[in-house]
């Protein structure tokens, strides 16, 4: 398939305003499990995405980079833990992309 | 791609999946074992027996939680609606539990003495645990709790009722006993097939990015 046309087949499925972060399926499926709790470890998020260590560790950088998700360092017992909580740019963005995604299902 | 996302199914998913450890079924079911027994050891170790009713099901969950359940699925804080009904389950508990005992204290003393015969208190008792079960079912959003509520609350009368035909300690363990011992052995059932589809993973994921 050739560059063009791959263009098109993406400017078919995603409207422009769609954010293309949080649009690809593991981001997504990261955001929304983060959306309904109020944080979580690396390990949790791994057990709910079924997603790899290395998968989700790219993901979350990526996420992480835009403002989306925060870390929080604390400590179980004796034990540094890391949390994974979603920011307000975050929740907004994923409102935002959720609003947007309605209104396009609504319109075809 | 969905069109639409729901958020309260995957919220309702997401806290269920803390409970697939089994831990809850096997602390509530030895608990009911312990009560069957209870006639058995409060002959041997009275008064020091009520120790092991509450001991078993604390440590189960206490020590599962910590050496089992987190070091497989980690770790989740949810938000406040659900902090909020496990803070109401613990006034719940700690309304009713003093009362519970004062209770209990002041009938062994002789001050407090329900003068009513027959299946009243028994029946009486059934329908409370019944009741205070469902209602932590209903805050917890966890169902099982009303297997439990049924179980005790069924319990409670029924050893009332086999007394007189089985005698003790008999009554005791086919009225808890058996209800107990199923439960107990589908919480371990859980808790097996927990371990085995998530075991403890290799890499120290506990503190990434760290």
């Amino acid at each position: 398939m050739s560059k063009d046309e791959n263009n098109i087949i993406d400017e078919i499925s995603t409207p422009n305003s769609i954010d293309k972060l949080i649009h690809e399926p593991a981001r997504l499926n990261i955001m929304t499990r983060l959306y309904v709790v109020e944080s979580a470890d690396f390990l949790f998020m791994m057990r709910q995405t079924g997603l790899t260590f290395g998968n989700l560790s790219a993901h979350m950088s990526k996420l992480e980079a835009v403002g989306y998700i925060k870390i929080i360092k604390e400590f179980v017992g004796k034990k540094p833990h890391t949390m994974l909580k979603l920011t307000e740019k975050g929740k907004k963005a994923f409102d935002e992309y959720r609003k947007q995604m309605k209104q396009f299902f609504n319109e075809i | 791609m969905n069109e639409k996302i729901d958020l309260k199914k995957v919220e309702k998913q997401t806290y269920r999946f803390t409970f697939t450890d089994g831990l809850y079924d096997m602390a509530y079911g030895s608990l009911l074992v312990f009560i069957a027994i209870a006639p058995i050891l409060r002959e041997i170790l009275y008064p020091s027996y009520i120790i092991l009713l509450i001991l078993p099901p604390s440590l189960i969950l206490l020590l599962g939680a910590r050496f089992i359940t987190v070091p497989r699925i980690g770790i989740v804080k949810f938000n406040q609606n659900r902090t909020k009904s496990r803070n109401k389950i613990g006034l719940l508990i700690a309304i009713l539990f003093p009362i519970t005992v004062v209770m209990v204290v002041l009938t062994y003393l002789g001050l407090y003495n329900i003068k009513v015969g027959g299946y009243i208190v028994p029946v009486g008792a059934g329908v409370f645990a019944l009741i205070l079960l469902s209602l932590i079912a209903y805050i917890l959003d966890y169902s099982h709790f009303y297997l439990y509520a049924v179980s005790i609350g069924l319990g409670i009368p029924l050893a009332e009722l086999l007394k007189p035909i089985f005698g003790e300690p008999l009554h005791y363990l086919i009225s808890f006993g058996i209800s107990g011992t199923l439960i107990l052995i589908y919480g371990i059932i859980t808790l097996i097939k927990f371990i085995k589809k998530y075991p403890i993973p290799k890499e120290e994921i506990s503190n990434v990015k760290g």
